[in-house]
């Protein structure tokens, strides 16, 4: 890969659902390769429907999204999987298979990309070790708890090292402590080489790792705040 | 990593070559085999099912094969039976036998005397004593005619009912041409019965799979999420139509077996009556081979529809 300087690219899109209502309007902005960035903005602002833009779960009524200088709005539903593949999403519901087990679930992006099971098993289960749930890789997902479902999620979209990993609310379960923990190790998958988009709304947690934040509002972009200027409290 | 796996796929529909490949169809069968077993009460409930409908035509046709074997053992009554006069001594019915074999159309005369006649009878009917009952033999000289291939059978019996010393004669052709006819509507039937059975099975199939695909949307909802392709996605319910039949076909197979087992003393006995040793056949390889991989076969095609129609409505954007 490597052909373009942005990871994303966002240019004047705007996204508006069925029943007309408008979640986005007119939104730019740019993700460089290797960045970490947060989105926040009240719930309803559009910072779901931002990160659906990216992974295709939704399509962009107006204006172009660039994914590594493709306009994902013209990839084709057969191509859809590819673009996919690139991205480690989290979700703010887990999207968990609860018959299947830890495991399993972790491993399903390596098994759709037909990676050998001994490969397999070693990537899962160092995976699972980052997240701190190794032990719990025979269990079914309703067993744990909102937090450790949570990291099973973050477990499944790091397993394939994707450039770029977008969360959803990833702390959203969690403790204050755990929340830390998990932003911690975004910060440390972020120094090593991945592009990360966290939308959240925990300011306290944000202003204190002192990353870029994107602030949306009612669906537009109300602020961008450079690194160096969020300040620490 | 990420290199990697962006100049593996790169919109390829074969990401990772043929080892990448064959690893995610083996993956596909083995979820497909899982799933079946997890609910081993559903998967057994439309086994039988299969089972049951598959096991009618294939009854249906086993019946006819027997039915044709039974009535091949009768061509030897394709004979005309000649009745002479009871006062024909056995002289004159060997004179007429040798006069009538030499007829055009006719193969072979074999005269049968009024003691073999009693005791070909008696013997049929296990009335060992009634010769000795009777004084005189009531019987006459009967002439066995074999007509040559094609012959028509009508005229043939009207010239030998012209002969000199002919009393009667019995053509005992006509219910076996309607056993023919009888049997030939029986096989069509089978095969009208074989292809409705054969739509009803991958219907059956179809809507089963289609129930399993809306059991399964969560899970074809994240598979589709974490970057599965529509055929990774698709291919697990294809597996699970191909086990289905195949579990029905053999199955239906083992109903067969089984019904044939329960109905060989019946007809061992009923057979015994008829002096003959005739037992049914269970099927032939080929047809057992039909069934079980026919009946895959459907049910990939059942699943195949189920799934086209349903997938879509599931699989985000």
């Amino acid at each position: 890969m490597g052909g373009s300087e942005h990871m994303v690219r966002f240019e004047q899109v705007a996204k508006r659902y069925p029943g007309g209502i408008q979640a986005l309007g007119e939104v730019s902005f740019d993700l460089a390769r290797g960045e970490m960035v947060f989105l926040t903005g009240h719930s309803g602002a559009g910072k779901s429907t931002l990160l659906k833009l990216i992974a295709l779960l939704e399509r962009p009524s107006r204006g172009r999204v660039l994914f590594d200088g493709r306009n994902v709005g013209r990839i084709s539903r057969r191509q859809i999987p590819w673009l996919r593949r690139q991205i480690g999403i989290v979700f703010q519901d887990h999207s968990l298979l609860s018959d299947r087990r830890v495991f399993d679930n972790v491993a399903l992006p390596l098994v759709i990309a037909g990676v050998a099971y001994p490969d397999i098993r070693k990537r899962v289960r160092a995976a699972l070790d980052k997240v701190g749930l190794l032990e719990k890789e025979r269990m079914y997902p309703p067993m744990l708890s909102g937090g450790q479902q949570q990291r099973v999620g973050i477990a499944r979209a790091i397993v394939a090292k994707p450039p770029l990993l977008l969360a959803d609310e990833p702390t959203g379960n969690l403790d204050p402590e755990l929340s830390a923990d998990l932003m911690q190790f975004f910060v440390s998958l972020n120094e090593l080489g991945t592009t990360v988009l966290i939308a959240s709304h925990d300011l306290d947690l944000i202003r204190r790792l002192q990353r870029r934040v994107l602030v949306l509002k009612d669906g537009t972009l109300a602020d961008d705040v450079p690194a160096r200027q969020v300040a620490a409290p | 990593m990420s290199r990697r796996a962006g100049s593996q796929s790169g919109g390829v529909p074969w990401p990772g070559g043929v080892r990448a490949w064959a690893r995610r169809h083996a993956y596909s069968l083995l979820s497909s085999l899982g799933a079946l077993v997890r609910h081993p009460l559903a998967t057994l409930m439309t086994v039988v099912v299969l089972a049951i409908t598959l096991s009618l035509p294939t009854g249906l046709y086993m019946t006819l094969d027997n039915a044709e074997r039974i009535s091949d053992g009768w061509e030897r009554l394709d004979t005309v039976s000649v009745f002479l006069d009871v006062e024909i001594a056995e002289r004159e019915a060997v004179q007429l036998a040798s006069l009538l074999s030499t007829w055009p159309g006719i193969i072979a005369v074999d005269p049968i005397s009024p003691q073999a006649g009693m005791a070909e009878l008696t013997g049929r009917l296990q009335l060992d004593d009634v010769s000795e009952r009777i004084d005189a033999n009531p019987l006459p000289w009967v002439l066995e005619v074999t007509p040559a291939g094609g012959q028509d059978i009508e005229t043939l019996s009207g010239r030998l009912r012209g002969a000199e010393g002919v009393d009667q004669v019995v053509v005992d052709l006509q219910w076996l041409e309607r056993l023919g006819a009888i049997l030939a509507l029986l096989e069509r039937l089978a095969i009208l019965l074989g292809v409705l059975f054969a739509v009803a099975v991958a219907f059956v199939i179809g809507n089963t799979i289609r129930m399993d695909i809306h059991n399964r949307r969560e899970e074809i909802r994240v598979l589709a999420l974490v970057g599965a392709t529509d055929g990774f996605v698709r291919r697990p319910f294809l597996y699970s139509g191909f086990w289905y039949g195949l579990a029905g076909g053999l199955a239906a197979w083992l109903v067969v077996e089984l019904s044939l087992f329960v109905l060989s003393g019946p007809v061992g006995r009923l057979s015994g009556t008829y002096a003959s040793d005739f037992t049914l056949a269970s099927p032939p390889w080929q047809v057992v081979a039909t069934l079980v991989l026919g009946s895959g076969i459907l049910g990939v095609l059942g699943a195949w529809l189920a799934v086209g129609r349903h997938l879509r409505a599931i699989h985000p954007s």
